[in-house]
């Protein structure tokens, strides 16, 4: 298996996204810091969300770890960032690459899903209430995820 | 019921398909003939064919004239008791086959190889039943499902190939030559694929390619790990076929025993209850289970009484349990006495003062036969609140309870020792194999009588006290705790002509044993059957 740095650095440097950051840690490697821009036309729009990512030892046979830094007001995720996507759990596969998971979770940002929730308070509001949890969601994004 | 496929009868063609592909070995015992071959793959999983039974039952006859304990008990015991349950003790490779033979059954029907319907039966949990269903609904949907089809054309070959100067894309070293893809065309190095193999085994189920859904069959999992590691996931598929199919087949519950029971006439389960019967069954490592509830054998308590007791036993002796786990003191000296073998009566070392481990009072004053402490008084001491006291009783059968558990599994060490002691025997008195298994066979009997006087307890627990029955039952136990006790005490005797001398002994107590056994085990019926024992309370 090859060395990590070869992985990281062939995968992220080469081919970078739109719209995403991710930049290694200066101590530890495999701890990176992501940012990822709202997509447009959703209530995240304009902001700037900052995550935390870690690769564990038996990346990548297993999933990297992510974790929304900024507070967001989304149905798939919980109050303390952790994110409710099947590619980071039960349908990892190895050939994924972390640009591929940080592309999939700014499509969740694109498209919540209220029917599968990890937070259950704001999906229960999201079906309730659309405009109205749409509406929060934008406030929020407005107060917490600015742009630097 | 199916069409029996004319295939079958030859049946010896199909598994050579199989013979690259899976390693176990081939089936030793005749059993498995008598069960493998079974054509009639039975997709509501509901009753077997009369056939089937005759067969079944020719296999547990050889069973039982083979080995010394074999055949339902239950049975035997009343003549109006529950019917006969013919059953068969399969090992893992015969479990295999009977899962070949169900494969080979749905060959015809699907037309497609062997391991791709190891697949397709794997992603439908051994349901052969769902899987036709859906089949017939979307052949081709299934298969792609099953990753048995790539969606788009085929874009080469599978297997391993040669690659000039090969990148591969997860683990980004280069200069490799050889790669593996499925026909999808996802090339990833061997290494990667033996890793991701390895990482994906243990979850028994089907594994795909890395970036599709197509699956991996077992022939390639072995030519990539170079291994039949495709057999490790054939045990955890043996796992779900098993649980799929669990009114015909179990595990044995013992720890590390790996056999699995099959039973041949399963309407006849639904007979057991009304006889507060429990059907038990005999693994070929001689582990006596019942079939409905997976526990060992608790007679005289139906399972009702043992679910109810274990599920009690469960909330309330979290602490009860390793308090009493631990040691005793001596009732004279205080000395802690830990119990390191499995009869009750107890010489303290220090003082030499003699007394029941039970209940911790002078041996004497049992009055030789007659033992006091199996009966719970009532009256014993001023307690008003009944709450307190139904506890104060449960506590004092539980404590009987585990107290003759901890005996057992002593007695059961006692048991694994054995075989160095019977020969022993022939060594030193030049007896024959056979005329010193009288040792082996009173450990059998002793384990056996202290099991069902375990169980004896909570049929007491649940009974009611004041009923004259009752009054018998616990008599009953009586005896049997005398009859067990002096079984054990001789089994203690460890000097080979001393047990040579004493063989007639042997074979008295375990016979008294034996008869105690069963008019406990026919008492304890009675109780249940009238009434009067009813765990509900």
């Amino acid at each position: 298996m090859a060395s990590l740095p070869k992985r990281i650095i062939k995968r992220l440097v080469s081919d970078p996204v739109p719209g995403i950051t991710a930049e290694p840690h200066e101590d530890n490697l495999r701890y990176f810091q992501v940012t990822i821009e709202g997509p447009q036309q959703s209530p995240y729009e304009n902001g700037v969300f900052h995550l935390e990512l870690f690769l564990p030892d038996d990346y990548p046979m297993e999933a990297p770890k992510v974790r929304f830094l900024t507070k967001i007001y989304h149905p798939n995720i919980d109050r303390l960032g952790r994110i409710c996507l099947d590619v980071l759990k039960t349908n990892w596969s190895p050939a994924l690459q972390i640009r591929t998971v940080l592309l999939s979770i700014q499509a969740l940002l694109a498209s919540p899903n209220p029917n599968d929730p990890l937070a259950n308070d704001v999906a229960e509001d999201w079906i309730q209430n659309e405009d109205g949890a749409i509406a929060t969601a934008r406030e929020w994004t407005k107060r917490y995820a600015k742009p630097n | 019921m199916s069409p029996r496929p004319e295939y079958v009868s030859d049946s010896d063609s199909g598994l050579d398909v199989f013979s690259e592909c899976h390693s176990f070995e081939e089936p030793s015992s005749t059993n498995i003939e008598i069960l493998s071959d079974d054509s009639e793959f039975d997709f509501s999983s509901g009753d077997y064919s009369e056939e089937e039974d005759a067969r079944i039952e020719n296999a547990t006859s050889e069973l039982e004239s083979g080995s010394l304990l074999k055949g339902s008990k239950s049975g035997k015991l009343e003549p109006l008791g529950p019917p006969k349950l013919n059953y068969g003790c399969l090992t893992t490779d015969q479990i295999y086959q009977i899962m070949l033979s169900r494969l080979k059954a749905l060959e015809p029907v699907l037309n497609r190889t062997p391991e791709d319907i190891i697949v397709l039966l794997q992603k439908f949990g051994w349901n052969e039943e769902r899987l036709l269903e859906c089949w017939t609904d979307d052949d081709n949907g299934v298969l792609i499902s099953c990753g048995l089809k790539p969606k788009d054309d085929i874009k080469c070959e599978r297997g391993i190939k040669e690659v000039r100067d090969f990148v591969c894309p997860i683990c980004c070293e280069s200069g490799q030559t050889e790669a593996f893809s499925l026909e999808c065309g996802h090339e990833y190095c061997l290494d990667c694929h033996r890793h991701y193999i390895q990482d994906k085994l243990g979850e028994g189920k089907i594994i795909t390619c890395m970036s599709c859904p197509l699956a991996l069959r077992n022939h390639d999992i072995d030519v990539l790990t170079g291994t039949n590691s495709s057999q490790k996931l054939m045990l955890s598929s043996m796992k779900s076929f098993i649980q799929k199919h669990s009114s015909h087949y179990k595990w044995c519950p013992f720890v590390d025993c790996n056999y699995v029971i099959q039973i041949g006439n399963i309407s006849c389960l639904s007979e057991f209850p009304r006889f507060h019967a429990s059907p038990y069954v005999i693994c070929d490592n001689m582990h006596k289970f019942c079939f409905r509830c997976s526990l060992e054998s608790h007679d005289p308590g139906d399972c009702k009484v043992a679910d109810q007791w274990v599920k009690t036993a469960q909330v309330e002796s979290a602490n009860l349990n390793w308090v009493l786990k631990n040691t005793k003191e001596c009732p004279k000296c205080g000395v802690n006495i830990e119990k390191n073998g499995g009869c009750n009566h107890m010489t303290c070392k220090s003082c030499l003062f003699e007394f029941c481990w039970i209940c911790e009072r002078q041996w004497a004053d049992h009055g030789g036969s007659y033992f006091e402490c199996t009966r719970f008084k009532k009256e014993d001491k001023n307690d008003p609140q009944e709450s307190k006291s139904t506890l104060r009783k449960y506590t004092f059968y539980y404590r009987l309870f585990s107290e003759h558990e901890n005996s057992a599994k002593l007695d059961w060490k006692l048991g694994q020792t054995v075989e160095q002691k019977v020969r022993a025997l022939q060594e030193t008195t030049g007896l024959s194999w056979i005329e010193t298994q009288f040792l082996p066979e009173s450990i059998r009997v002793l384990i056996e009588g202290r099991t069902t006087l375990k169980w004896s307890f909570p049929v007491a627990f649940y009974s009611d006290a004041s009923h004259n029955l009752t009054k018998i039952f616990v008599d009953n136990q009586l005896l049997l705790v005398t009859a067990v006790e002096d079984l054990s005490q001789l089994l203690q005797i460890k000097e080979p002509r001393k047990i040579v001398e004493k063989k007639l002994e042997f074979f008295n107590k375990s016979q008294f044993v034996k008869s105690r056994e069963r008019a406990l085990i026919e008492c304890g019926r009675d109780l249940l059957c009238k009434g009067i024992c009813c765990p509900q309370k």
